[in-house]
């Protein structure tokens, strides 16, 4: 019961015959090989398998393949643009934000959501926007230290994003 | 040993991490792989009689399905006991024991057929308390192990404790019990396997432990050790739950029974929960008494600690609790007994700390209870007692070693959230009560005495002029292969891009231990150091040579080249390489820890000899329509020798402190009747971002004389104060203690209640 | 595999459900899709609901606000209309999960859902709201303490799907507060919860009062005599002590791996304890 599904993936249209029955993030790692996106509970409680579904942070075990069609979808793999490393990832390197790294690509997720809809966030705010994504390293402080670096990098007119 | 700053700087596995493109255990799709799964018991006791499979290998799409009878070694795996089944042949002694391991093409059917799979089964009476099961006439969970259900016994005495407590002034007495807890890493239990042309098993697994794997695979799926192959990429957490087999010898089992696919195997959450191991629940009766000046005189505590259903490492946790049961304070009369007991509950293993967090919590909640009797101030009372370099122990070992603990208390006793928390306690808003509390521990590094803790680097010289460094030792996500690699590039005046990094692969022939132990940078990264050194001198030898010197400082070495000091001349590395036979180019470095034999009369296994200290802070905040607590701050004080990297450091503290927040506050595995209640991350609380302050980490930087560039264990220590610290503060703020963790907003209600109620 | 159908238009919804009446219907995922293992995904179809027309976004007519039934916890959270109009309901759904799930969940799957525990249930409650269910039929209107009638247990018939969520306009409250009691503070399931509104008049007595607590009972626990209680009083230390009992007497909680009944029985009452000294905090 395979069937064509059609969507924008990390700035490009792609094509997939899939079940759209099975989960997004299956397709996306298993089907296309895009295993920056982990799993890390398959219930949504962890928050690993975020990307961005037209510019909004979504889990992708909650999703159905189905639901990709005619979407834009930005993977971990999607964030850097040309070489460039997006000032999130930019940050969480710097800040020491990344340890088993596990969680990392759903946190940089996060936080782009967040900037992206929030550019001034308080840290209140951006705990608030990382409390879906558990991370079992680093207690979370660096992380937030490195969003709020970026915030004031991107404010500044750093490129990326 | 120059150039510290060259170990500055953010990690070097940081950018593949933050790209999504570094590949984790469970990142492989082989070509035409099969999944594998395993059908678990769900029983906690039983005698298995039959495992049908007829449905599951009927179903399309299904492989295989395996039982016990298809597995040719001896079917067993333990690092201590060897007698825990790969799959079940005759009991089950817990739910999450495997009795059939199938083989599909998709996942989906892998589901399927595991559910089609059933037992037949005869139950058995079931044990569930690691006290009870130490009486008489308990169910037994292992028929053939002597003492019925006690797995170890460890005790220790020192001095006269029976009659010194009738010299003491002021007994603390208190029975205190931890919670199960799980370590809840990120990335589950993972891996894939395959058997090549040449009979080769390669297994590709998230382990901290690929050279003690290899053996265990070996023996347990009847296949030659120089056979099997294990690789361990980057590990997405671990924390001491893959210290030891996971996947391996169902993947191993799967692999020889493919046809030669590779198999893939990859636990979700649940089973992760189910069959993964747990830190060891504890009951702990401490008695502690001290003179009126607050001079500690005797100690004593009975120790429980339930193992679950098989020994693991958890006799070993059980004796290290033993020997840190008195933390770091001088005390002439102890005594200390630890039980280790089987039931048929989940299997207890290590986790970060490895029996220190329980014991330190009752410790250190005696510790305030004296301080109360005696009126004394909880952070003086322990500075008075604390252990200082040439101390004995509790142990009556004596402290050569490098010990900053009294510095530890002072920082604390300076610092402004303890010197002004009366006034913060008493601007308490409405429902609320404020309360500070002191925690403060020590931990061992390393192994103890009657096993080796040794290491063996490699380093190489490519040809190109670049380096490899080959790790030995796991890197589960504390960072300890890029410090390697900043080690090797600061000895060698490199730039660490230079040093190409392999993660451990048994192929490369560095057996050196497990990434556990608080002992991957001390350890290994004195192996790099050696092999940097010689490397460096065999480079700087041919350099000399060829530039027409015997003595190799007419030459120096720098960023991808060596310069001839007289005429000014460079010679590329690539050059010298080209110089240099290919067994030169490439050196080993060998080191193993100090230790002290004389310590084996002690302990079984023998005691440690260095150890790292802390001392903690925690200021809590508690609501009483509710019992939520908020830890409002948090300072954690650290004696882990010199610093290396402080953003590496610090990360090991603050993460160090969200667990220990966890396991104070809210991290229960909870099982009842052996199964299991809190299987998933909907029930297993562990902290979100917004459930945790932001730390404050302060060092106090001792020399560790025998550490690479003066430091030592980190990756433990600061988890067991935590709880202590947060129990403490509590008590403080409500005047009432809480001995059972977590304190769970319904137990703090509780307590809260009971306290009414004598008033 | 089962099929996934994902319709534009109610109508193909109804089409499909006279095909198969077993179909699934659900619109984040946040409560289907947790619960649906591989094997379950396997049988009968699901029905994705979140690009039907007519069943997204927040609009105002006269006296009412209409809420999409696919509406989103984050739109919901971002609608101005309903952080201005409806402060409690905004406080409510801020509770739930964390950021991605609210991009997902939707306050009809919240409603469908009828979990005791649903976070956005009290407020809804509260704010005396009424669902708009369509079927091939027609559509009807009914209030939410109607719809709902026990745990997971909702009057959608077969064939009939949950379009909008109303709520009118003026509610009348001048003071408003929502709590929830987890297990911690961000991606909690409620163990117990709270939201309370009301008319208080310048000496801050109530005039009038609403109050609805959640994951107390089989669903949403309200009560006129406690309602009915408030009024003339002001909120102080007596007031709350004896609607405390009040509640305490009314709730029929159950115990789980969460909390005991013991705890949430004691903790709803103790709730009502936080409105002290309300009139400080009216607007």
């Amino acid at each position: 019961m395979k069937r064509k599904i059609t969507f924008i993936l990390n700035g490009s249209e792609v094509s997939i015959e899939t079940d759209p029955a099975l989960r997004a993030v299956d397709v996306l790692r298993q089907d296309l090989g895009l295993t920056g996106t982990k799993e890390g509970c398959g219930e949504g409680e962890c928050g690993a398998c975020s990307v961005l579904v037209d510019d909004t942070v979504k889990l992708s075990c909650l999703m159905t393949a189905a639901q990709l069609e005619g979407k834009k979808i930005v993977t971990i793999e999607g964030i850097a643009r040309r070489q460039e490393l997006h000032p999130v990832q930019q940050s969480f390197i710097e800040y020491g934000a990344v340890q088993c790294g596990f969680c990392t690509p759903g946190m940089v997720i996060a936080a782009v959501g967040l900037l992206t809809a929030n550019p001034a966030p308080t840290r209140e705010e951006v705990r608030d926007a990382i409390g879906g994504n558990i991370c079992r390293c680093t207690g979370y402080q660096k992380i937030v230290d490195a969003v709020e670096d970026a915030a004031r990098k991107m404010r500044e007119g750093h490129s990326g994003g | 040993m120059r150039k510290k700053s060259a170990l500055d700087g953010p990690r070097l596995d940081a950018l593949s991490k933050v790209t999504g493109s570094e590949r984790y255990s469970a990142d492989y799709y082989p070509e035409k792989f099969l999944w594998a799964g395993a059908k678990r018991a769900m029983i906690p006791h039983a005698r298995l009689l039959a495992v049908h499979t007829d449905a599951a290998e009927a179903l399309p799409g299904v492989f295989r399905v395996l039982t016990f009878r298809d597995v040719a070694g001896s079917n067993r795996v333990g690092i201590v006991r060897n007698h825990q089944p790969v799959l079940v042949d005759a009991i089950v002694r817990y739910a999450g024991d495997p009795v059939a391991l199938v083989l599909a093409e998709s996942k989906e059917i892998l589901s399927a057929a595991l559910d089609l799979i059933t037992v037949d089964h005869e139950p058995l009476p079931c044990i569930f308390d690691a006290e009870e099961a130490l009486k008489d006439g308990a169910p037994r969970v292992h028929e053939d192990n002597d003492g019925g259900n006690l797995m170890r016994a460890v005790s220790l005495c020192k001095g006269d404790p029976d009659a010194a407590f009738g010299a003491c002034d002021a007994v603390a007495e208190g029975v205190f019990e931890t919670s199960r807890q799980e370590h809840a890493y990120l990335e589950t239990e993972a891996g894939w396997a395959r058997v090549d042309d040449r009979g080769v098993l390669t297994i590709v697994a998230s382990t901290q432990s690929p050279y003690r794997d290899r053996r265990e695979i070996a023996s347990a799926l009847g296949v030659g050790e120089e056979k099997v192959r294990v690789i361990a990429p980057y590990l997405g957490g671990a924390f001491g739950g893959k210290d030891g087999i996971t996947v391996q010898c169902l993947l191993g089992a799967a692999a020889l029974c493919s046809g030669g696919r590779p198999v893939k195997m990859w636990w979700d959450r649940r089973e992760s929960f189910l069959a993964g191991v747990k830190r060891l629940p504890s009951r702990m009766y401490f008695r502690l008494g001290a003179k009126r000046d607050g001079t500690f005189h005797a100690l004593s505590c009975r120790l429980y600690f339930d193992a679950g259903a098989y020994a693991g490492l958890a006799g070993e946790i059980m004796t290290m609790a033993v020997e840190h049961a008195g933390s770091a304070y001088r005390i002439p009369n102890v005594r200390i007994e630890g039980y280790c007991a089987y039931t048929n509950n989940p299997v207890g293993g290590p986790f970060r700390g490895f029996g220190v967090p329980q014991v330190t919590a009752g410790m250190e909640q005696a510790v305030d209870t004296v301080a109360e009797k005696l009126s004394m101030d909880p952070l003086e009372l322990r500075r008075h007692n604390a252990l200082r370099q040439g101390d004995r122990n509790c142990l009556d070992i004596e402290l050569t070693h490098s010990t900053g603990f009294l510095e530890c208390i002072g920082e604390l006793l300076e610092h402004p959230l303890w010197k002004d928390r009366q006034a913060w306690k008493a601007s308490a808003p409405k429902w609320k009560r404020r309360g500070c509390g002191i925690g403060c521990m020590s931990h061992a590094m390393g192994y103890p005495a009657a096993v080796p803790d040794q290491a063996t680097a490699r380093l190489k010289l490519k040809k190109d002029g670049t380096f490899r460094l080959y790790s030995g030792v796991s890197d589960m996500g504390q960072g300890n292969s890029s410090t390697y690699a900043r080690i090797a590039a600061a000895i060698l005046d490199q730039d660490a891009a230079a040093i190409e990094l392999l993660q451990p692969d048994t192929n490369h022939d560095l057996p050196s231990g497990s990434s556990s132990a608080s002992r991957t940078t001390y350890t290994f990264g004195n192996a790099v150091i050696e092999a940097a050194v010689v490397l460096k001198e065999t480079i700087l030898r041919c350099a000399a040579r060829s530039s027409g010197y015997d003595d190799i400082d007419a030459v120096e070495l720098l960023p991808g080249r060596v310069r001839v000091k007289e005429s000014g001349r460079f010679i590329p590395l690539s050059d010298i390489a080209g110089l240099i036979d290919d067994a030169d180019r490439s050196q080993k470095g060998y080191f193993r820890a100090p230790h002290d034999d004389s310590t084996l009369a002690v302990l079984y296994l023998g005691a440690h000899v260095i150890f790292s200290y802390g001392a903690h802070l925690a200021r809590i905040e508690v609501d009483i329509l509710t019992g939520k607590i908020d830890v409002v701050d948090y300072v954690a004080v650290t004696d882990a020798g010199k610093v290396m990297n402080r953003c590496v450091y610090d990360q090991q503290v603050q993460g160090s402190i969200a667990q220990g927040i966890g396991f104070a506050l809210m991290e229960d595995y909870l099982v009842r009747e052996g199964r299991q209640e809190t299987g998933d991350l909907a029930t297993y609380i562990v902290p979100t971002s917004v459930d945790l302050p932001d730390m404050i980490s302060i060092a106090v930087e001792t020399e560790e004389k025998t550490g690479p560039y003066g430091m030592k264990g980190l990756g433990e220590v600061v988890i067991s104060g935590c709880l202590p610290a947060i129990a403490n503060a509590f008590h403080d703020a409500c005047g009432v203690r809480i001995t059972r963790s977590p304190l769970t907003r319904e137990r703090v209600l509780s307590a809260l209640g009971e306290r009414e109620d004598e008033r | 595999m089962g099929r996934v159908y994902l319709p534009a238009t109610l109508e193909t919804v109804f089409e499909i459900l006279s095909r198969e009446p077993s179909a699934r219907l659900f619109a984040g995922g946040t409560d289907l899709l947790v619960r649906s293992s591989a094997v379950r995904r396997n049988e009968g179809s699901l029905v994705c609901l979140e690009r039907v027309e007519g069943l997204s976004g927040i609009s105002e007519s006269d006296g009412a606000v209409r809420i999409g039934a696919c509406t989103t916890h984050g739109e919901l959270m971002a609608g101005g209309l309903i952080t201005e109009r409806f402060p409690i309901l905004r406080e409510a759904v801020r509770h739930i999960g964390a950021p991605a799930v609210r991009n997902m969940g939707t306050i009809g799957g919240n409603i469908c859902t009828a979990s005791p525990a649903g976070d956005s249930l009290p407020a809804l409650y509260v704010l005396d709201a009424e669902v708009e269910l369509h079927s091939a039929k027609g559509q009807r209107r009914m209030p939410l303490g109607r719809f709902i009638s026990g745990p997971g247990l909702t009057a959608l018939e077969p064939g009939e799907v949950l379009a909008a969520v109303w709520i009118d306009k003026d509610q009348g409250f001048n003071f408003h507060h929502f709590e929830k009691v987890g297990q911690r503070k961000a991606m909690a399931i409620s163990v117990a919860s709270m939201a309370f509104a009301a008319h208080l008049d310048g000496a801050g007595s109530v005039v009038r009062a609403r109050c609805a607590l959640g994951s107390v009972a089989p669903k949403v626990f309200t009560s006129q005599a406690l309602d009915a209680f408030f009024a003339g009083k002001p909120l102080n230390e007596e007031t709350l002590g004896a609607a405390a009992a009040l509640v305490r007497e009314g709730v029929s909680p159950i115990s789980d791996v969460r909390a005991s009944e013991e705890y949430r029985r004691t903790v709803a009452g103790n709730l009502l304890m936080r409105l002290e000294g309300a009139r400080a905090a009216v607007r």
